[in-house]
């Protein structure tokens, strides 16, 4: 079994085409209810069409590109340092965890998280979140959303690693200003994509996010 | 416990049906499990949630068992799905594990519908037992009946009907719900262990064509002789520029190892330019696309004479490859005794009967793209070498369909695109694949073959149908070949076999009109529905069969398009069938025995023995494929096959191997179209043109209709399901909800915002459902995406469901018969 | 707008409760030449209300929680987390006023002891205030995180303190009244009491009235997409229950505007003292629930 100091993901924005596999297969592998999704595509666009009134034609200057996120394991974890009751916390191979038996279900973490990874189950009455599969890391394997997805957009290893090989970018909308938690997360951007706080867009999927 | 809250649409009688079974019978060994889960699933976990079964547990090493199986949907793809079987009971489901990320020998990462498959098969709307109807047809009234009463009832309905309206009375209708099985496919119907049933008994009533592509599929006969993809996606790794005509794989064709990976990689390799031409600006545009056209549906054959005019008169025509290959292009390659003007040519310039020149200006007002963009676009198009050009099935599912899907190929000719590595036929890509054995049907004497989207007007008046309504002739059902036919109709339709299908109510036209001809049950006297779901279409049967899904049985599953990826799937039997459902061939075989043809339908052989069988017979004609048992362990079989370069055989050598059009060329100019134009009387609004003209039929932009309706809508495939499959899924409607694309333009005007509740309406009828406003479609069209599941507040009511068919015409194309279903002017309003 | 309603409540109950404390306390100081048995009897029942108040708010923070039979582990994560922090400070506060209330009642303690230990109490619930501030001055929420936040969480403390002990005294008051019981000195400390709250909560009122416009504008500046869904969701999505704070809030000043004017020009009746009392703190009540519903619908983070 391969141990990480800091584990990380990378997401390629270029190609992902949101068609959301990693989310299914993230519910299939954890059995997660409708409502909790602990990771998410979020689609970013903006742009405009112009249509020309005297003619009737239009021409347009849009763009979109989705972002598949989960937990992005930060190194400054604001779930962590918000809750009341150490139920999350940063464990093994650096992976923002929470104990469902500690967890009180006040969803302080939820308010707080910037990229929402913090999930309530209901039924449970507690905070859910990606532990990075871990029984899969035990046996060497990916984590189900990495070997889920079709266009091959995901990736995980020690984040060193992910940063020598595809860069260190992390700061692209609809993701936060990655100062505020420094998440363990690489980014290749769409060819589109717009730095975080500097967006001239909007995210397109706010209800299935 | 209730098993089945769907709200209206769930049928009382299943409810108590349901639970009786379940308490009494073979579920107690996984319910166990699933109530184990109810604290993951919430207290719906036997209700709206579906039955997905297991806590995460983890990975129970040693104990699970990793059994081989397949999504078996009509997507176009084809992805193994490894299935963790626990105790009996699917826990998980694993992806491919075989192959690497190079084209040819990739891994086949099943989409977010495969990734699903827990959720199809332990769905809380699984038929769980034989039931027949005991209300008006559609009331969802139902009784338990035994497997024994099913099969008497319907071979003796079927003896009695056949004695009375013989073999044409008894209809297959079309259903891809099991497309992808082999023993157990639901498509081509003729293809299905149905057909060969009916085939044991004198045969019955056959359809060409389908949902799918019916305009292409008859237009390309008269173009190119018959039927005929373009290259495969991964030769795009030659392409200098590739144009997609409304081709959308990232949303459709989704598999990780087919062409999601196949476009994205062959892009990376090549770094060719990509131009998507689509109402919407579709997954494929933002992934793939240098530039995205959009313009308005239907109008892509007026865009590609705008190209052509541009074409012409600055001289950019592949002069040598018209002359060659081409007939009617211009009035020197016309064939002879046709009048004068009626080459395309002669269109574009202005001298044909409309009088019109199709300058960019003129194609600009008709397709929304300014006319500099489409000067500009034919040069670049026209100097560019080599052009890539393929076009999805969506650009021809309108009222003037076959004519839109013959305008990318007349593209492809006026540049010379065809039939070399680099370029295209304007066709669908190919794909090369595994000629892998098909299950034996034998033979149906019935000679009529209906247009399938015809099969509603059939039961109401198909008696006496003839080539001139589309009827062909099952010797020989190229388009080219029934251009006249001495076959008539003989029969109203008085049975329907429903299997794997919803394309009775919910995917076929005009749901409203549909149901409307459905509920008088002395016409069509017997619908038998053979399905795993309570599904739109199966409310509105007579008798229910509750079948089994892929992984409660075995099979093998062909491949499909994947670029040049051969392969083949060992779909394996990972659990025992569920409730009291059973396998469709062994439905089949009880009711051939009430029949009396059991030892003909059945060979004395089981469905592993056919398997077998066909494994052995595949072996033939693949001589890399393993034995069975070896097959059956390895659970995929993976080959690297070449490139399909579609028509090259004709491109190299068109004397030796001419196309089979009259004139062996590529007719843009059909005689066998100019012949039927002569002779085929047309329904109101239809025009058969030889040439691929634009023309602006049924509920096109510029129809008076406009001012009750002005919107044009169009129901984009979905990436939450496949058609209707999948649609039940929890997991996919959160993932993908169901909502109505419109304009940012066209909503500010009416005052709707993102996530507003909206109707959507025309004449035939209406929906509610959530609007997404979005920039992301041309100004002027909506989308509703296609297939989610009917759910009218009362018969003929507002749909709850957003299903696109309430807006849908059965209104048949001019020449294919066939459904123009992205043709729908409507309104849309606020609620 | 019916979201997070425990936390409505409990932050509400709260800080009225911290406030009606401090009030008292105040009044005691300003008053102080009073004599002392009057004082007690005046303000003892207003006193003994805080405690059942301050006890209801914690209930109701009990239904936020999904796995309230583990709220104890809400106190394990005091050396970063401010809801950690909050929850102690809710506590000690309780546990102090309690404390205190029964030496009051019991007169345990002596008098200049029960004094220091109310002023203990009293500092007490300004930290569970500002506890409660810095648990929602979220970096991530840009709507919340702004010193508005303290201000606001400060006002509504001070306002509905006063204007809740207030009530309380008249209604002691009219209970003594009815009961024969009420005597000329606790109805003059009374009026003189309201005079002052009337006094505080204008210029409170004024003040918050300014810095919200500040705030307002200060959010509506902000270009994150999180600032403008926020000033969205307050202007238009809930405008209306925006305009309709503002009305009620409005109300409750002009009431006690009119009630000082009246008083500066002489005597104000025994019954309109307690419409004043009664109706200024049930309309800037209903005012602050309302605000602070927006408060929390409000709360749009940023990023995903």
């Amino acid at each position: 079994m391969t141990t990480f100091k800091q584990l990380g993901f990378y997401i390629d924005q270029a190609n992902c085409t949101g068609c959301k596999a990693c989310q299914t297969a993230c519910n299939d592998k954890h059995d997660l209810p409708v409502g909790v999704k602990w990771r998410r595509v979020a689609e970013y666009a903006g742009g405009s069409t112009e249509r020309n009134e005297s003619d009737g034609t239009f021409r347009a200057n849009v763009f979109s590109y989705y972002t598949s996120i989960s937990c992005s394991h930060c190194e400054d974890p604001i779930c962590v340092e918000v809750c009341p009751t150490q139920a999350m916390h940063k464990g093994d191979n650096g992976i923002v965890s929470i104990d469902p038996k500690v967890c009180i279900g006040c969803r302080y973490c939820e308010m707080a998280c910037p990229y929402s990874a913090p999930q309530f189950n209901a039924a449970l009455g507690v905070m859910t979140k990606c532990d990075f599969c871990a029984d899969f890391l035990a046996q060497d394997r990916a984590p189900a959303c990495v070997a889920a997805c079709p266009s091959r957009v995901l990736d995980y290893g020690e984040v060193e690693d992910l940063r020598r090989k595809y860069g260190t970018e992390n700061g692209l909308e609809p993701l936060p200003d990655p100062n505020i938690t420094r998440p363990n997360l690489v980014i290749r951007p769409h060819k589109d994509a717009q730095a975080s706080g500097r967006g001239t867009g909007a995210i397109a999927n706010p209800r299935e996010i | 416990m209730t098993h089945h809250d769907r709200g209206s649409a769930a049928p009382d009688a299943v409810r108590t049906v349901g639970s009786h079974r379940v308490t009494r019978r073979n579920v107690l060994r996984w319910s166990a499990v699933a109530g184990g889960a109810t604290g993951v699933l919430g207290a719906g976990a036997w209700g709206l949630q579906s039955l997905v079964p297991s806590a995460d547990a983890g990975v129970l090493v040693g104990k699970e068992k990793m059994v081989w199986s397949a999504c078996n949907v009509n997507c176009g793809s084809r992805c193994p799905v490894r299935l963790a079987v626990v105790d009996g009971t699917i826990v998980r489901v694993d992806p491919d594990n075989t192959g690497d990320d190079n084209l040819g020998t990739q891994t086949i990462l099943a989409c977010v519908r495969g990734r699903s498959i827990r959720q199809r098969i332990y769905s809380a709307e699984r038929l769980k037992t034989p039931m027949k109807r005991v209300g008006p047809r559609g009331s969802g009234k139902w009784e338990e009946i035994s497997w024994d009463e099913a099969f008497t009832t319907i071979a003796k309905t079927l003896t009695r009907l056949i004695d009375k309206h013989g073999n044409e009375s008894i209809y297959i209708n079309y259903g891809t719900g099991v497309l992808g099985a082999t023993l157990a496919t639901s498509w081509p119907p003729s293809g299905s262990a149905i057909a060969r049933l009916m085939n044991c008994i004198g045969g019955s009533l056959n359809q060409y064509n389908d949902y799918s592509a019916a305009n292409i599929e008859t237009a390309v006969d008269f173009h190119y002789g018959a039927w005929a993809t373009s290259n495969s996606n991964d030769d795009t790794v030659n392409s200098r520029l590739v144009l997609l005509f409304g081709n959308n794989p990232h949303e459709t064709r989704m598999s990780g190892g087919g062409e999601v990976f196949v476009t994205q990689t062959a892009k990376r390799l090549s770094g060719h330019r990509v131009i998507v031409f689509d109402p919407r600006y579709s997954d494929t545009a933002m992934n793939l696309a240098d530039e995205w056209v959009p313009l308005r549906p239907g109008t892509d054959a007026a865009l590609v004479a705008g190209f052509a005019h541009v074409m012409i008169s600055e001289d950019l025509l592949d002069h040598d490859f018209l002359d060659t290959y081409c007939s009617g292009f211009n009035e020197a390659q016309m064939p002879k005794g046709v009048p004068a003007d009626l080459s395309y040519q002669s269109y574009v310039l202005g001298k044909g009967k409309d009088r019109t020149e199709k300058t960019p200006e003129w194609a600009s007002r008709i397709t929304g793209v300014p006319a500099d963009d489409i000067r500009r676009l034919a040069r670049e198009i026209a100097t560019t070498k080599p052009v890539a050009i393929t076009q999805g099935w969506g650009i021809q599912r309108h009222s003037n369909g076959e004519n839109q899907a013959r305008a990318p190929m007349l593209l492809a000719n006026m540049i010379g695109a065809v039939g070399i590595s680099g370029g295209g036929t304007g066709c669908r890509e190919g794909y090369a694949a595994l000629p892998m054995a098909a299950f034996p049907v034998l033979k149906n004497p019935v000679r009529p073959v209906l247009p399938f989207f015809r099969w509603t007007e059939a039961i109401v008046r198909g008696k006496g149908m003839t080539y001139r309504e589309g009827i062909r002739d099952s010797l020989n059902t190229n388009s080219n070949a029934n251009v006249t036919n001495d076959v008539t109709l003989n029969s109203n339709i008085k049975f329907i076999w429903l299997y794997g299908s919803n394309a009775l109510v919910n995917q076929h036209g005009d749901i409203n009109e549909t149901v409307k001809i459905l509920s008088d049950d002395t016409k069509c006297e017997m619908i038998v529905c053979i399905d795993n779901q309570m599904t739109v279409s199966a409310r509105y049967a007579d008798i229910i069969l509750p079948d089994v899904t892929t992984a409660e049985q075995v099979d093998l599953s062909a491949q499909q398009s994947a670029g040049n990826l051969g392969y083949a799937i060992f779909a394996d039997k990972a659990i025992e069938p569920m409730y009291d459902s059973m396998p469709v061939y062994e439905q089949l075989t009880g009711i051939a025995d009430k029949l009396g043809v059991k030892d003909t339908f059945t060979e004395g052989r089981s469905q592993e023995d056919w398997i077998r069988w066909l494994v052995d017979e595949s072996r033939k004609a693949v001589p890399g494929l393993p034995t069975f048992e070896a097959f059956r362990k390895q659970g995929i079989y993976k080959t690297k096959l070449d490139p399909v370069i579609a028509l090259k055989e004709f491109r190299d050598n068109p004397a030796k191997f001419p196309l089979p059009t009259p004139s062996g060329k590529i007719e843009i100019f059909s005689s066998n179209l100019y012949a039927m134009s002569l002779d085929w009387p047309m329904e109101k609004g239809n025009v058969i043109t030889p040439t691929p003209e634009y023309v602006a039929t049924r509920e096109m932009p510029g129809d008076p209709l406009q001012e009750r309706f002005p919107l044009q809508c169009i129901a984009h495939h979905f990436k939450g399901r496949t058609h209707s499959s999948y649609g039940n899924s929890p997991w996919l409607k959160e993932a993908h909800p169901q909502t109505a694309w419109v304009s940012e333009i066209d909503a500010s005007t009416r005052g709707i915002k993102d996530g507003d509740t909206v109707k959507v309406f025309n004449a035939r009828g209406a929906m509610a459902l959530p609007a997404h406003v979005t920039k992301r479609i041309a100004p002027g069209v909506i989308s509703v995406p296609n297939g989610a599941w009917y759910t009218p507040d009362n018969p003929g009511g507002l749909d709850r469901g957003g299903s696109i068919n309430v807006l849908t015409s059965l209104h048949p194309t001019s020449y294919a018969k066939a459904n123009g279903q992205h043709s729908n002017l409507v309104q849309i309003e606020k609620v | 707008m019916l979201t997070e309603t425990p936390l409505v409540i409990f932050t509400i109950l709260a800080q009225m409760s911290a406030g009606s404390f401090v009030v008292l306390g105040l009044i005691h100081l300003a008053y102080a030449r009073t004599n002392a048995a009057t004082m007690d009897r005046v303000s003892d029942p207003a006193l003994y209300a805080i405690g059942p108040i301050l006890v209801l708010g914690l209930i109701a923070s009990a239904f936020h929680l999904g796995s309230p039979m583990r709220a104890a582990n809400a106190l394990r994560h005091l050396d970063s987390s401010w809801l950690s922090r909050e929850i102690l400070a809710g506590l000690v506060f309780a546990a102090l006023g309690g404390a205190f209330a029964l030496c009051q009642s019991r007169k345990w303690l002596p008098a200049r002891a029960r004094q220091a230990l109310a002023i203990v109490v009293a500092i007490s619930g300004l930290v569970l205030v500002f506890c409660i501030g810095r648990v929602y001055t979220l970096r991530t929420v840009p709507a919340w995180d702004t010193s508005y936040t303290m201000v606001r969480f400060y006002t509504t403390t001070f306002l509905l303190g006063s204007l809740a002990v207030g009530a309380a005294l008249v209604v002691a008051s009219l209970v003594r009244t009815r009961r024969g019981g009420e005597d000329a000195a606790s109805a003059l400390l009374i009026l003189n009491s309201l005079r002052g709250i009337a006094v505080g909560c204008v210029v409170m009122l004024g003040v918050k009235f300014v810095v919200q416009q500040s705030y307002l504008s200060g959010l509506a500046n902000n270009q994150t997409p999180a600032a403008r869904e926020s000033v969205d969701i307050l202007t238009n999505t809930h405008g209306g229950f925006s305009l309709a704070q503002a009305i009620l809030t409005f109300a409750g000043l002009a009431i006690l505007g009119i009630f000082l004017a009246q008083l500066s020009r002489g005597k104000v009746g025994h019954r309109a003292v307690v419409g004043v009392a009664m109706s200024a703190f049930s309309l800037i009540l209903v005012g602050e629930v309302i605000g602070r519903m927006l408060f929390y619908a409000s709360m749009v983070r940023i990023g995903l």
